[in-house]
C-alpha cells in the first residue's frame, strides 16, 4: 500500500512539470511543423503534394529547385532574384555600417554644440512609421533615377536602419578605450585615419553584431521593394514570393515550385540563424527599441 | 576656432544626417503637404485644403481599415506576449532541452514575412491545405473552415499567423527578464515555503512587470504597422474584411492613383503611431543624452 500512495503523491507533485512539458512539446510542434512542411513539400512532385501530404518525399526530387533557379515557368529565373536580394542586402549593410559607425563615433567622442540635439533628432526618427514615406519616395526616387535601381534600394534601406544602429553604435563607442586612438593620433594619423585603421578593426565584433541585427529585416523587406522596384529584372526575393500567386491549389501544376521559392528565400536566414543564434537573440533584445 | 576643432565631428556626422534628411525628413514633409492636394500623379495637383480629411472621415472603408488595424494590433499583441510569457516561464523552470526549445520558438521569427504569409495561404487552403486536411484526419471535420477565404474568419486567421510567427520574440525578451531575477530571491521564497503558483504571482510577475509592459507596447506599435502579412495573404480581402491602414494606403495610392487622399491616410497613420511611440519613449525615458 505504501509504495502505491508514494507514486500517486509523486505524480501529483510532478504534475506541473508534466503539464509544462506537454505545453512545450505541443507548441514546438505547432511552430516547427509548418516550416518542415514547407521544406518537405518543396522536394515533392505535385501529385505527391496533393495525394500524400503527410508522407515523406519519395523519391526526393530537387527538380523543383532546378526549375525555379533556371526560370522555367516563372517569368524570371529565380537566380536573378536571389542575386538582386544578395546585392541589395550586402550593399545596404555596407553603407549602413560605415555611415552609422562614423556617426555613432562622432556622437560618443565629439563634445560639439548640437550633439544632444542630434541624438534627440535620431530618437524622433525612430517613431516615424515608414509607410508614411512611400508616396513621396515613389516620385522623387523616380526623378533622381533611383527607381528600379539597386543603389536606390541600398540608400533607402541604409537610411531606415540608421537611427537605431547609430544609437547602439554610440553606446558601444562610449565604452571604447581612448588610449588606442590617441596613440594613433600621436603617430600622425588623422581622425578619419585613426577611425579606419584603429577604431573600426578593433570594433569588428560590435560592427558584426550590428550587421546581424539588420540583415534579416533587409533581406525580408517587402513594402519599399514593392513600391520602388516595378521591373522584373531588379526585383528581390520577397517580391518573387509575394507575386507568386496562381489561382487555386487544384487547377495548377506548379505547387512544388512555389514551395521551392519560399524555401530558397527562407534558407539563407535559417543558415545564418544556425550559425549565430546566440548573437541574434542577444542582438534582438538590444534592438528591441527599434 | 572652436568650430574648426569640431569640424571633423560634424563631417563624421554629415553622411548620416544627409541621408536621414533626404530619405526620411523630406518625404515626411512632402507627405504632410500632399495630404492637402488632390493629385493623380499626372495632372498638376490641385489645392483642396481639408477636403481629403473630410472625405476620409466619411469613408467607411477607412474606418474599417482603422478598426481592423486596432483589432489586429490588440489581439496579436495579447497573443504573442501571452504565449511568449507562458513559454518563457515554462523554459525558465530549467526543463530538459531548454536550449532546443529556445531555438525552435525563435525560428519562425527569422522567416521573411512574405514567406510566412505565402506558406499560410497554402496551409489555410480549403481542400488541400494542411489545416483542413489535418482536422479531417483526426476526426474533427466539423471544425473545418474556410479561414482566409471568408469574411467572418479572415481577420482572425491572419492574426493567428502573426501570433504563430512572432510569439518567440517576446519570449526571448521575457526570458532574459526572468533569468535576471537574482537566485537568492528564489531561495528566500522557497525557504518561506511558498509554492510555485504563489512564487509566480508574488515574485516573478511583479519583477518582470516593466519588461512585460515595454515588450507589449513595442509589439503593439510593431503590429500597427502591419502590411506584408495582410498584403500577401489576402490583399485586404475578402470584401475588405482584412483591410488595414497599411494596405488601404497602398491601394489608394498605387492602385487608384489617389495620391493626395492616400497621403491623408498616411498623415493619420503618422499621427497615431508617432504619438504612441513618442509617449512610450518618454515614459521609458530612453536615455539619449548623458553629458
Amino acid at each position: 500500500m505504501i509504495p502505491e500512495r508514494k507514486t500517486i503523491a509523486s505524480i501529483l507533485r510532478r504534475a506541473p512539470g508534466i503539464l509544462v512539458a506537454v505545453l512545450l512539446i505541443f507548441w514546438a510542434i505547432v511552430q516547427l511543423y509548418p516550416i518542415l512542411y514547407m521544406f518537405m513539400t518543396s522536394v515533392k512532385t505535385d501529385k505527391q503534394i496533393l495525394n500524400a501530404p503527410f508522407a515523406l518525399p519519395d523519391p526526393l526530387k530537387l527538380e523543383n529547385y532546378i526549375l525555379v533557379w533556371q526560370g522555367d515557368r516563372v517569368a524570371q529565373p529565380f537566380s536573378t532574384f536571389f542575386l538582386n536580394s544578395s546585392i541589395i542586402t550586402l550593399g545596404s549593410l555596407a553603407i549602413l555600417l560605415f555611415v552609422a559607425g562614423l556617426a555613432g563615433y562622432s556622437l560618443a567622442r565629439g563634445r560639439f554644440p548640437g550633439n544632444a540635439a542630434t541624438q534627440q533628432g535620431f530618437l524622433l526618427t525612430l517613431a516615424v512609421p515608414v509607410h508614411v514615406l512611400i508616396i513621396p519616395m515613389y516620385f522623387f526616387m523616380g526623378d533622381l533615377g533611383l527607381r528600379n535601381s539597386h543603389i536606390g534600394m541600398m540608400l533607402v534601406y541604409a537610411t531606415l536602419g540608421l537611427p537605431f544602429t547609430i544609437i547602439l553604435m554610440r553606446a558601444y563607442f562610449l565604452s571604447f578605450p581612448r588610449e588606442l586612438e590617441e596613440s594613433a593620433l600621436l603617430d600622425g594619423c588623422s581622425r578619419f585615419g585613426a577611425f579606419i585603421r584603429v577604431v573600426a578593426p578593433v570594433s569588428r565584433g560590435a560592427i558584426a553584431s550590428m550587421a546581424i541585427i539588420n540583415i534579416s529585416w533587409i533581406w525580408s523587406e517587402l513594402l519599399f521593394a514593392l513600391v520602388l522596384l516595378d521591373q522584373q529584372g531588379v526585383r528581390t526575393l520577397p517580391l518573387a514570393v509575394a507575386g507568386y500567386r496562381p489561382a487555386s491549389m487544384t487547377s495548377e501544376s506548379v505547387l512544388g515550385q512555389q514551395f521551392a521559392i519560399m524555401s530558397l528565400t527562407a534558407l539563407p536566414l535559417f543558415v545564418f540563424y544556425f550559425l549565430f543564434q546566440q548573437q541574434i537573440r542577444k542582438g534582438m533584445t538590444a534592438g528591441a527599441l527599434r | 576656432m572652436d568650430f574648426r576643432r569640431n569640424l571633423i565631428w560634424y563631417l563624421f556626422l554629415a553622411p548620416a544626417v544627409i541621408m536621414l534628411l533626404m530619405f526620411m525628413a523630406l518625404p515626411l514633409i512632402q507627405s504632410l503637404e500632399l495630404a492637402f492636394f488632390e493629385w493623380n500623379g499626372l495632372r498638376p495637383r490641385e489645392y483642396v485644403a481639408l477636403e481629403n480629411f473630410e472625405d476620409l472621415f466619411d469613408d467607411r472603408f477607412f474606418w474599417g481599415a482603422l478598426r481592423h488595424t486596432l483589432i489586429f494590433a490588440v489581439f496579436s499583441t495579447v497573443g504573442t506576449v501571452g504565449i511568449g510569457l507562458l513559454l518563457a516561464m515554462a523554459i525558465s523552470r530549467r526543463v530538459r532541452g531548454a536550449a532546443l526549445y529556445r531555438f525552435i520558438f525563435y525560428l519562425p521569427v527569422m522567416l521573411p514575412m512574405a514567406v510566412t504569409a505565402a506558406l499560410w495561404v497554402r496551409m489555410y487552403e480549403q481542400n488541400f491545405g494542411m489545416l483542413n486536411v489535418m482536422l479531417r484526419s483526426i476526426g474533427l471535420a466539423h471544425l473545418e473552415g474556410t479561414w482566409i477565404a471568408s469574411r467572418e474568419t479572415a481577420l482572425g486567421s491572419v492574426i493567428a499567423v502573426a501570433v504563430w510567427q512572432f510569439s518567440g520574440f517576446p519570449m526571448i525578451i521575457l526570458l532574459a527578464g526572468i533569468e535576471s531575477i537574482p537566485e537568492d530571491l528564489h531561495e528566500a521564497a522557497s525557504l518561506d515555503g511558498i509554492n510555485e503558483a504563489q512564487r509566480i504571482r508574488y515574485l516573478t510577475l511583479p519583477l518582470i512587470r516593466p519588461v512585460l509592459i515595454s515588450i507589449s507596447v513595442l509589439q503593439f506599435i510593431f503590429s500597427l504597422k502591419v502590411f506584408d502579412l495582410v498584403w500577401v495573404m489576402t490583399l485586404g480581402g475578402p470584401a475588405e474584411s482584412t483591410s488595414v491602414l497599411g494596405t488601404f494606403l497602398y491601394k489608394e495610392a498605387f492602385r487608384k492613383q489617389e495620391y493626395g487622399y492616400a497621403s491623408a491616410v498616411a498623415v493619420v497613420m503618422f499621427a497615431v503611431i508617432f504619438t504612441v511611440t513618442y509617449v512610450y519613449q518618454r515614459l521609458m525615458r530612453v536615455e539619449a543624452v548623458e553629458f
